[in-house]
């Protein structure tokens, strides 16, 4: 054992830092047992695996800070991980890397109700901080479907969307300020309590850069006032090509939903005989969701005419619901529309891309179209009001070179896209998924760009190497695939 | 030298000339403290021209100053021995507008106007409200992060834009972003451009998104001593009213606008008419009830009494005047409206957006020690204030940004990353 302990250069590599770990964070912050690393050998896109040579539970900014200094010191890669439901791999370890979670870092540090802020460290729950502030008549806005389980920190750095962001915008325009730690261990203060502090807004920069930059230990975020009322409308469609122009049409009629969703026939019949909610007509080619918040008088209005604008393009039944109670029964197929993926097909592997949402149609089609020259079924299920499809490809990854073949239809999808003018990812990123198809989207100039960012803040590469940009390792080779986590009790998407 | 060696390589298209020799001589000279070499103006009509005209600057090491129309070339740092002046203003074509999916795509140099006209006819707009709205390009409100009051409704620049192009100090055109609403690919190279003044590359394209122009608009002005005024806020924020707009002002901006001498809240419900009407309701009984006097704008009038706000605080009104972008806690702003009434009484015009703290401020002649002061108080309450316009005497003496925090050696890193040569708006920002 002891010789080959002493053979292995991956023990020999973190050993000599161990100690300083220990004594940066206590004995009880640094994990190193096999046993309990499987835990965190992936994130939510469970495809990819790695265990990662140590994993270290800080509780402060200065802890974090000396972890950080630690790996700068000594050369060691690390990655930053939050509750670890991220569905593009930013988290997943890298060999003899230290990985840093902050799952102990669940403090909210500061309420200023009367400024509309909230300062919380990152490893609280996305839905808490709503909990936290409800009492007095505010929500925290951002809400990707895996609200119950995700951490602000992971959604700062993944700059997370959800359901409302159509109205609302996403992570980044809802964050205000951030202490971060940088990758050579020191901490700075981006942004602040006021928007728009003089000088770059580095606030904005670090939204979004997927744990490349640095690990933010503070997160100040805007709060918002309850909605004085809420109305969600449910309309079926004889044909995907009318649900989308139902959507443009309401758009174009000056109304601004915070959310809307579309479910195609597939995913309606998936999803009715998994819940069994009743809701949808299964003979319907599309079902359109729109919920519509703000002033009671606005509501009533925004109702009316977008019933009208669905009738308009061929809608056949309309129902609305005002009321919590059945809000959430006209929600809860959508919400369930994955798992429901999940029970008809032995696995799926969720697409993240965005395109202009008055392409939805002939991009819905077209994706159709690939899928059955790949031979696969896919389901939909999209944020058709921004534009962000999550097609569903079901598959089995028993049968032998399938989930290859998922993975090359996946990147078809991704660059129908990209060709039909819009984006690699809506929300989910870039991480460890889609590095290798960055180039589809930017050309080399761009990327290097990019790369005097990542020069800046992380000169030495060890912030979460190998993720959101293409390198010749990580996009020659392709991890053994494995179907995506399944977290209970949450919806991932 | 910086002429004959231009000459050679720019096309018939590009303007070419001595700023002496043109009408940007007078802003040119309040920015750049010496001129003992001729600083010359360069005028290209396409993004390759400028990138050309960039790639021969990076080789000569030539500083230059980016910029639109020169609305607001003053802002910003007093400067020196400048090569070039390079204008974007005739790279000035709608690219795209993507009526259905409320996203236009422009170059840098489309004036704001112009681009809202073309909106306008779709029944879209741009939900900015910047200063010198006529003159000014997208470059430049982009660049200066310059908007108004509309913070308030649909957020800042950085909350609009979704894709930019620019040219960077080495000639080299790279973008970030997209054309789509929703897009997390890559570094949000957007909000770092935003408000980075002209210091990291120019901007040669960007893409928005756009509005619906709402159905209807309808301005309250309430007037009242500070402790209602304070009290009017709190209600405000804490009720359901959605105003797109909702500025605290000055004592002496009520008297130019000629609504007595208290302080003032402007506030704006732009929606459909119903619930103008509800809302309006609510906000007088507010109103009634704090016994806070309450005026109403409507129709051009409405439109008129924002614009007439904007440019009474925002454009010096003398060549003495200073003009300042500041922030606080938005909870301290009446208190600090307080403070500068006792600093300068009749000498200045402030707002504060009651949602962003952000605002703007005005001196009607100089008082360093005024601003001293100011900036102080707003720093205290986690906010900053910044000069923009003031004569050069001004500029030699104070630190015009007022930057307080932790961070500057990682901007400069970035500087350094974007322009190692240090040629884009030298000593003007971040160095």
């Amino acid at each position: 054992m002891i010789l080959r302990n002493l053979l292995s250069p991956k023990t020999d590599k973190l050993q000599p830092i161990i100690k300083q770990l220990e004594t940066a964070i206590g004995k009880d912050g640094v994990v190193r047992r096999k046993q309990e690393l499987l835990t965190y050998e992936c994130d939510g896109l469970a495809s990819y695996r790695q265990r990662p040579g140590v994993a270290v539970l800080p509780r402060t900014t200065e802890e974090v800070a000396a972890v950080v200094k630690i790996c700068h010191d000594n050369d060691i890669p690390w990655v930053a991980r939050g509750a670890g439901t991220g569905l593009s791999g930013g988290a997943l370890p890298i060999e003899d890397c230290v990985l840093i979670v902050t799952a102990r870092m669940k403090q909210v540090l500061d309420i200023d109700l009367e400024n509309h802020r909230i300062t919380v460290q990152p490893g609280i729950i996305n839905n808490w901080v709503t909990q936290t502030v409800s009492g007095a008549g505010f929500y925290y806005a951002p809400d990707p479907s895996s609200q119950i389980i995700c951490s602000i920190g992971g959604n700062v750095a993944e700059n997370s969307g959800g359901v409302h962001c159509l109205k609302y915008g996403v992570t980044t325009n809802h964050v205000l300020g951030l202490k971060l730690v940088v990758a050579d261990g020191s901490i700075i203060d981006v942004g602040g309590m006021v928007p728009e502090m003089p000088g770059y807004d580095l606030t904005g920069v670090f939204v979004g850069s997927e744990g490349t930059l640095g690990i933010a230990t503070e997160v100040t975020l805007k709060i918002l006032k309850r909605p004085e009322a809420v109305c969600t409308v449910l309309a079926d469609f004889p044909s995907i090509e009318e649900s989308g122009a139902a959507v443009a049409g309401i758009i174009s009629a000056g109304i601004i939903p915070a959310g809307m969703e579309i479910m195609d026939n597939f995913t309606i019949n998936a999803v009715e005989k998994t819940v069994k909610t009743g809701c949808y007509p299964t003979d319907a080619a599309a079902i359109l969701l729109i919920e519509l918040d703000g002033l009671a008088v606005e509501v009533k209005s925004n109702k009316h005419k977008a019933a009208q604008i669905c009738r308009d393009n061929g809608a056949r039944n309309i129902t609305w619901a005002n009321d919590e109670a059945t809000r959430m029964k006209l929600w809860k197929g959508r919400k369930s529309a994955f798992a429901a993926a999940g029970n008809i097909s032995p696995d799926y592997f969720v697409q993240d891309g965005v395109i202009p949402r008055t392409k939805l149609a002939s991009v819905l089609q077209q994706i159709n179209v690939l899928g059955d020259r790949y031979g696969f079924k896919i389901a939909n299920v999209f944020h058709a009001g921004d534009g962000n499809l999550h097609p569903l490809i079901l598959y089995d990854n028993k049968i032998a070179g399938q989930f290859a073949k998922v993975e090359e239809l996946g990147g078809e999808i991704l660059k129908l896209c990209v060709e039909s003018g819009g984006s690699l990812s809506g929300e989910h990123g870039i991480g460890s998924d889609k590095n290798c198809y960055m180039p589809y989207m930017f050309n080399e100039i761009d990327l290097e760009t990019m790369g005097y960012i990542r020069n800046a803040f992380n000169s030495k590469g060890l912030a979460n190497p190998g993720k959101m940009f293409p390198t010749p390792r990580t996009c020659g080779e392709r991890a053994n695939a494995q179907k995506t986590a399944n977290v209970k009790g949450a919806q991932l998407y | 030298m910086v002429a004959a060696q231009l000459q050679s390589i720019i096309n018939a298209h590009t303007q070419l000339e001595k700023v002496s020799d043109s009408t940007w001589q007078p802003k040119i000279a309040q920015t750049v403290t010496d001129s003992t070499d001729a600083i010359y103006l360069a005028v290209p009509e396409t993004v390759a021209d400028l990138a050309t005209i960039i790639e021969a600057a990076a080789q000569e090491k030539w500083r230059i100053i980016p910029c639109g129309n020169g609305s607001k070339l003053d802002w910003g740092s007093l400067t020196e021995k400048i090569n070039l002046v390079v204008s974007t203003q005739k790279c000035d074509r709608i690219i795209d507008h993507a009526e259905g999916d409320l996203t236009v795509t422009v170059e840098a140099g489309v004036q704001l106007a112009d681009l809202q006209a073309k909106l306008q006819a779709t029944g879209q707009f741009l939900p900015i409200d910047p200063i010198y709205p006529q003159e000014a390009t997208i470059g430049g409100i982009v660049a200066t992060a310059d908007t108004g009051s509309l913070r308030h409704g649909y957020g800042g620049i950085r909350d609009l834009i979704l894709g930019i192009s620019f040219v960077r100090a080495d000639g080299k055109i790279a973008k970030g972003g997209g054309r789509v609403v929703k897009n997390v690919a890559g570094y949000d190279l957007m909000k770092l451009f935003t408000g980075s003044y002209g210091s990291l590359g120019i901007i040669s394209q960007v893409t928005f998104r756009t509005y619906p122009i709402p159905a209807t608009a309808q301005t309250f002005i309430l007037t009242g001593d500070a402790p209602s005024i304070a009290t009017a806020i709190k209600q405000i924020k804490n009720s359901g009213l959605t105003p797109t707009a909702a500025d605290l002002v000055t004592g002496s901006v009520s008297s130019a606008l000629e609504l007595g001498n208290k302080l003032g809240l402007l506030v704006r419900f732009q929606t459909i008419p119903e619930s103008i009407a509800e809302q309006g309701s609510q906000l007088d009984a507010i109103a009634q009830s704090l016994d806070l006097s309450v005026t109403s704008y409507q129709e051009e009038t409405e439109a008129q009494i924002w614009q007439k706000l904007s440019e009474l605080i925002r454009i010096p009104q003398s060549s003495d005047g200073i003009t300042c972008k500041l922030g606080i806690l938005p909870s301290s702003a009446v208190q600090l409206f307080q403070e500068l009434a006792e600093i300068s009484p009749t000498k200045s015009l402030a707002r504060i957006h009651i949602g962003s703290g952000l605002g703007s401020c005005q001196w009607l002649e100089s008082d360093r020690a005024a601003i001293t002061r100011m900036r102080s108080l707003c720093q205290q309450q986690q906010g900053f204030l910044t000069v923009l316009s003031a004569a050069k005497s001004v500029k030699q003496e104070i630190d015009i940004w007022g930057y307080s925090g932790n961070t500057a050696i990682m901007m400069q890193k970035i500087k350094q990353q974007f322009d190692p040569q240090n040629i884009f708006n030298p000593q003007r920002y971040v160095e």
